[in-house]
């Protein structure tokens, strides 16, 4: 009876508390899914936690929505940006990790060195000199600027050095042998051999550039070339303010980042090392 | 040419597209603000551009917003680091027991993780909001007088820190469930043979053995914590009456806003010279903790 009553309670408690985290993810897409005036109807009640009772009404607001914003445009945006980092930050910091890991050159050790200072250099502090830099490249409001900066990562150049170190010379010595140039041993043998390492660190930075705010903010001026985050405050600040649409936008969002944290797990944890957005 | 010299070659190509990145996007703006900070840089009047010496550090610390955005921070940290710090290691005790049911648990607690820091702060604009927000109307509900959360300088720091704290507390979870996980259960059972009860268990045995993890998990937030800037940003634009400004946010309204480059790169100086000793500090204790 005491055993039971234990467990009841603990119970209620883990759905008490499973109800604070989902809630507002929750309202959130039912809210997308009704007409504006029945989100204020009876806020509070269990309604405000249900979507429109009339099925004909789930996806009238996404229809309103992309009548007044052209938000295939920005999803497509979302996903070049993303891709282009998501590559381009495994394909520099892995070559990068690969000179550090298999080469002896000189300077090695200094380098190395700077590396690990940069570190420790907070990359939102200096957001007002990297825009003079983009500035003086002449490349504000282009593509080109906001997928650049977030390519080099020293984590992630650590990261690779560690996971190449594991290969053993003895495998690069016999394809060497056999005539295989540098490019092809670091392309078709130590890549391949380090899939672990390339899906984390392509899923930490997939999660990174889907979410950057602040530099695409700054660097782009068309409206069109802007990627869903930039896009939502935009919506959120546009005469006539809709809720429904609001919320709208925020899961058409969110939707591709719940399937990356679903097929991507178990490579999400890795990233603790690295500096995290907000405070992760 | 010797190999010597073709090994010398090939690694620099093999690290110039990220040294090229690096160095323009890291390290020369990094020394452009130590570069700036000295001078009096306007941004549309680059000709005019002056060395000014100390002027702006002086003119920087009789800034009473800068000081206000400092307390904010200050404030800000001291609460959302034992807040979300401490939720994440109760969620991971809670859900490290076997039961059935776990697993949702676990996703449910996760699950505002998913959300990007954009979407939270949309998001909990509206269920705060004062009038007709959902948290408001749920506080009447049961008899709770209606708050004005992001609408009060006293709350809405605060509020921020709570905001934060449920969307990362998730994260935290998981790795603090790995900890608990790599305890090896022959620790448990020896404490059971000398008769420990459940807390001392948890004081004697699981907490100690956390400490590495713990401290980690302290940092990696205190350091990011230390550069909130999205949350105020869409939350409250710094306000009301500067309650929210934090030192990254008002960089960014100096510098970008106000195109005053010079003033914006001494605080940058300033900042992120605290910022790199806070680090620097964090990766002794670490070192400390591995030996």
């Amino acid at each position: 009876m005491n055993k039971k009553l234990k467990k009841s309670i603990e119970y209620f408690f883990l759905i008490l508390l499973a109800c604070i985290f989902i809630f507002p993810m929750l309202w959130m897409i039912v809210s997308s899914m009704k007409p504006e005036a029945e989100i204020y109807l009876d806020m509070g009640g269990i309604q405000s936690l249900l979507p429109s009772l009339d099925v004909s009404q789930w996806f009238l607001t996404y229809k309103e929505l992309f009548s007044r914003f052209n938000v295939p445009q920005y999803v497509i945006n979302s996903i070049i940006y993303a891709l282009v980092i998501t590559v381009g930050s495994i394909m520099v910091n892995a070559m990068a990790g690969f000179a550090f890991a298999k080469f002896e050159f000189r300077g090695k050790k200094l380098l190395f060195g700077v590396l690990l200072v940069l570190l420790i250099v907070p990359v939102e502090t200096i957001i007002i000199t990297q825009f003079t830099v983009a500035h003086t490249l002449g490349i504000l409001n282009t593509r080109l600027a906001v997928v650049l900066p977030m390519m080099g990562n020293m984590f992630f150049i650590y990261l690779f050095r560690n996971f190449f170190r594991a290969v053993p010379h003895e495998i690069i010595e016999s394809v060497k042998l056999d005539g295989a140039n540098n490019w092809t041993v670091f392309w078709k043998v130590v890549l391949p051999m380090s899939k672990p390492a390339v899906a984390t660190v392509g899923t930490l930075s997939f999660i990174a550039s889907w979410n950057d705010y602040l530099w695409p903010l700054m660097v782009l001026t068309d409206t069109d070339k802007f990627p869903l985050q930039v896009a939502i405050t935009n919506i959120n600040t546009t005469e006539p303010v809709y809720t429904n649409q609001v919320m709208a936008i925020l899961t058409i969002s969110t939707i591709p980042l719940i399937l990356v944290y679903i097929f991507a797990q178990k490579y999400i944890l890795q990233g603790l090392g690295g500096s995290g957005t907000g405070i992760k | 040419m010797n190999t010597k010299k073709r090994e010398n070659l090939a690694a620099y190509l093999f690290l110039a597209p990220a040294l090229l990145l690096l160095g323009t996007f890291l390290v020369i703006p990094a020394l452009m603000a130590i570069y700036y900070a000295f001078t009096d840089y306007y941004l549309l009047t680059p000709d005019q551009r002056q060395f000014i010496g100390l002027q702006n550090f002086i003119e920087i610390f009789k800034d009473p917003i800068f000081i206000q955005s400092l307390k904010n921070i200050v404030l800000f940290v001291v609460f959302v680091i034992p807040i979300q710090v401490g939720a994440a290691l109760g969620l991971a005790l809670l859900i490290n027991k076997p039961r059935k049911g776990n697993i949702f648990f676990k996703v449910a607690y996760f699950s505002p993780v998913v959300l990007s820091l954009v979407v939270i702060s949309v998001l909990w604009l509206y269920l705060l909001n004062p009038s007709e927000g959902l948290i408001n109307s749920l506080l009447t509900n049961i008899g709770l007088e209606a708050q004005p959360f992001l609408s009060s300088p006293k709350q809405a720091m605060l509020t921020i820190v709570f905001v934060s704290a449920w969307q990362g507390a998730g994260y935290q979870m998981l790795i603090f469930l790995a900890g608990l996980q790599n305890i090896p259960a022959s620790v448990y059972e020896a404490g059971k043979i000398d008769g420990v009860n459940k807390w001392q268990n948890f004081i004697h045995i699981t907490l100690p053995l956390l400490k590495p993890t713990s401290v980690l998990i302290m940092i990696t937030t205190l350091i990011s914590a230390f550069k909130l800037i999205i949350q105020p940003m869409v939350m409250t634009q710094g306000g009301p009456m500067n309650s929210t400004i934090t030192p990254v946010y008002y960089i960014y309204q100096s510098g970008f806003s106000d195109r005053m480059i010079g003033y914006a790169s001494a605080m940058t100086v300033i900042f992120g010279v605290i910022i790199g000793i806070i680090t620097l500090v964090q990766s002794r204790l670490t070192k400390e903790d591995e030996m």
